[in-house]
């Protein structure tokens, strides 16, 4: 399929990711620059500042884990990586894409194409299947229904049985899944993970995580995931600590 | 995704829809009842068989309304011009049985060389008293009425000695000398109906007639006809739009409702489609088509109980005419797709407004 390939594929459908190397080691190639990153909310009258400088560098292909407590900045850094919301002040490069000077339509084309959210809450749209909730985002690219992409991702995160189920009816773990296989069947160049396990049993956890990794090593995809979970972060190439709004160590 | 959100609240969706429904009925059936009991209206004088009809000057085209009468001397004059076959007066009176029934006071010799007769249903005739009253057989069908009855007209005890086929001039008829006594008009009518000999005269006796009554209302049965159209009728036009508005305004209120109360429940969907990619073109579309199947299955609904309406009107008001065309059904989809559209457009602008991270932070 594909004639580049020069890893063995751990999945058992190799469809993911055709236009990629696939390689465990990420090459020094930064897909993600930040450079004293500032953000300040307005709340009322007063300002917050979520984000006082933050300086990072994520390399092609790294699985990076955030950690740090709740209101030190991660879920707003996470959020201005995928354009989601602008920063105020400060460098943010994203594959090239110099985000304080993107209007939100752009980084909302950018995030079409380019980024893949999965959320602690899994967010899947509660009235779709699992068939739909994946094949929706393939809807919001634009490209049409693509059945090929479609099946690597289901049998990559092993839902083929639950795609006719809707979220209500499938547990934690499955959810967590499908929206995994959603972030990912449009084949994003950056995987956001917002404490994907935070609402999964230890178990589940470790399947989420296992499929995290296993994307990460197998279609280098890179990933920043959000935990608060030792173990979790454990996983990732490189753990990166963040108190009150600053990167304190990586 | 559509269809998905549309039937997860199936009682807001049917309300939604029940809205959609109630306008285009309601749209369908006050235009087809005016346009109904208008082209009955004029089929009933059509069905007169007169060419020409007189009255007096500034009288409405509602025939009997608001006119002086005129001498019935001037009919016999009338009926001594060239190319005149008969000429029939009539004095027209508003019923005292409420609604807007007219009484007919006719002559039954000249009217039968008019219009070649009453066709009776059944047993039943002509006068023959003062106070006898023929009816056509939808008001003896409203009405539940049989030969023999007796109705209470104009103040007075008639007794019903016809019913006859529809379709010529009114639906209720006393003799013209009663009609006259009772409206103090003694040797008055405020209608001539007028045939030629032929139809091809027409012109020709109209001409006569305007000569010798420059200031009367004097009107080929064509003409009139073609008069009876919405635009020639005072404030009809001003009382079909005044209701046609108001049923878009409940369409366009409550799609606007629904779609708001949609949006507002779905927030944290509509912040998940954001961090999907979804533009604000997506979303706005995506609302947008969801009022639209709302508003599809309201028309096709509305359309439905329109006829459905339209049995249960003619079923309880025989007199009644319901008028159903297909240009005012395309004019009623119209309307109601615009009304919904501008209803989800406020609601979508909303949504596709949203800021993802509050919306995806909603409880």
């Amino acid at each position: 399929m594909n004639s580049t390939q020069t890893h063995v594929v751990e999945f058992p459908v190799s469809g993911l990711r055709t236009g990629y190397p696939h390689s465990a080691a990420a090459t020094m190639e930064p897909i993600i620059q930040t450079e004293n990153l500032r953000k300040i909310y307005r709340v009322g009258k007063v300002d917050v500042h979520a984000l006082r400088g933050v300086d990072l560098t994520v390399q092609t292909g790294e699985f990076i884990a955030i950690v740090g407590p709740s209101g030190c900045g991660k879920s707003t850094l996470l959020h201005i990586l995928g354009g989601l919301t602008g920063p105020t002040t400060g460098k943010v490069l994203v594959d090239g894409n110099d985000f304080l000077n993107m209007s939100d339509a752009d980084r909302t084309r950018f995030r079409r194409h380019k980024i893949g959210f999965v959320f602690q809450r899994f967010n899947l749209l509660p009235t779709l299947s699992a068939r739909d909730n994946i094949a929706l985002a393939q809807d919001i690219q634009g490209n049409g229904f693509n059945p090929h992409r479609f099946d690597a991702a289901v049998e990559t995160l092993g839902i083929r049985e639950k795609l006719n189920a809707r979220p209500y009816a499938l547990s934690g773990g499955e959810q967590q899944r499908v929206a995994i296989a959603r972030a990912v069947v449009c084949e994003p160049k950056i995987l956001l993970a917002d404490e994907p396990t935070g609402n999964l049993d230890t178990e589940n956890s470790q399947l989420v995580l296992n499929m995290l990794r296993a994307l990460n090593r197998s279609f280098r995809q890179t990933i920043l995931m959000i935990t608060h979970n030792p173990e979790a972060a454990a996983v990732a190439d490189r753990i990166v600590r963040m108190r009150d709004g600053r990167i304190i160590l990586e | 995704m559509i269809l998905a959100n549309v039937l997860h609240r199936p009682v807001r969706t049917a309300i939604a829809i029940l809205a959609v429904a109630i306008e285009v009925t309601m749209v369908l059936i006050v235009v087809g009842l005016t346009s109904g009991m208008r082209n009955e209206t004029a089929k009933r004088v059509e069905g007169i068989g007169a060419d020409i009809l007189v009255q007096p000057p500034g009288a409405s085209m509602f025939l009997g309304l608001g006119s002086a009468p005129m001498p019935v001397k001037t009919g016999d004059v009338i009926a001594g011009f060239d190319h005149v076959l008969a000429v029939t007066p009539v004095l027209i009176q508003p019923g005292s049985t409420g609604g807007f029934n007219l009484v007919w006071g006719i002559d039954m010799p000249s009217w039968d060389r008019v219009t070649g007769g009453f066709v009776y249903h059944g047993i039943g005739g002509p006068f023959t008293g003062p106070y006898d009253l023929i009816v056509d057989d939808w008001n003896a069908k409203a009405n539940h009425l049989k030969v023999g009855d007796t109705v209470n007209l104009l103040n007075h005890d008639f007794r019903l000695v016809g019913i006859v086929e529809h379709g010529k001039g009114a639906r209720m008829f006393i003799p013209l000398q009663t009609a006259q006594d009772l409206a103090a008009s003694e040797n008055h009518a405020n209608v001539f109906w007028v045939k030629c000999t032929d139809p091809g005269y027409t012109d020709d006796v109209l001409k006569s007639i305007r000569a010798l009554l420059p200031n009367n209302q004097v009107l080929s049965v064509r003409e009139y006809y073609t008069m009876m159209t919405s635009n020639n009728i005072p404030a009809l036009n001003a009382f079909i739009a005044a209701l046609v508005g108001v049923a878009v305004a409940i369409g366009f209120l409550v799609i606007l409702l629904t779609m708001y109360t949609t949006i507002t429940e779905r927030t944290r969907e509509i912040g998940i489609l954001k961090s999907l990619g979804a533009s604000k073109g997506y979303i706005i579309r995506a609302i947008l088509r969801e009022a639209g199947l709302l508003c599809v299955v309201g028309i096709a609904a509305g359309c439905l109980d329109t006829l459905i309406a339209r049995k249960i009107l003619i079923a309880s008001f025989p007199t009644l005419s319901v008028d159903l065309t297909a240009d005012w059904a395309m004019r009623a989809a119209v309307l109601a797709l615009l009304g919904t559209l501008i209803g989800a457009f406020y609601p979508a602008l909303r949504a596709a407004q949203l800021d993802p991270v509050d919306a995806l932070s909603y409880e």
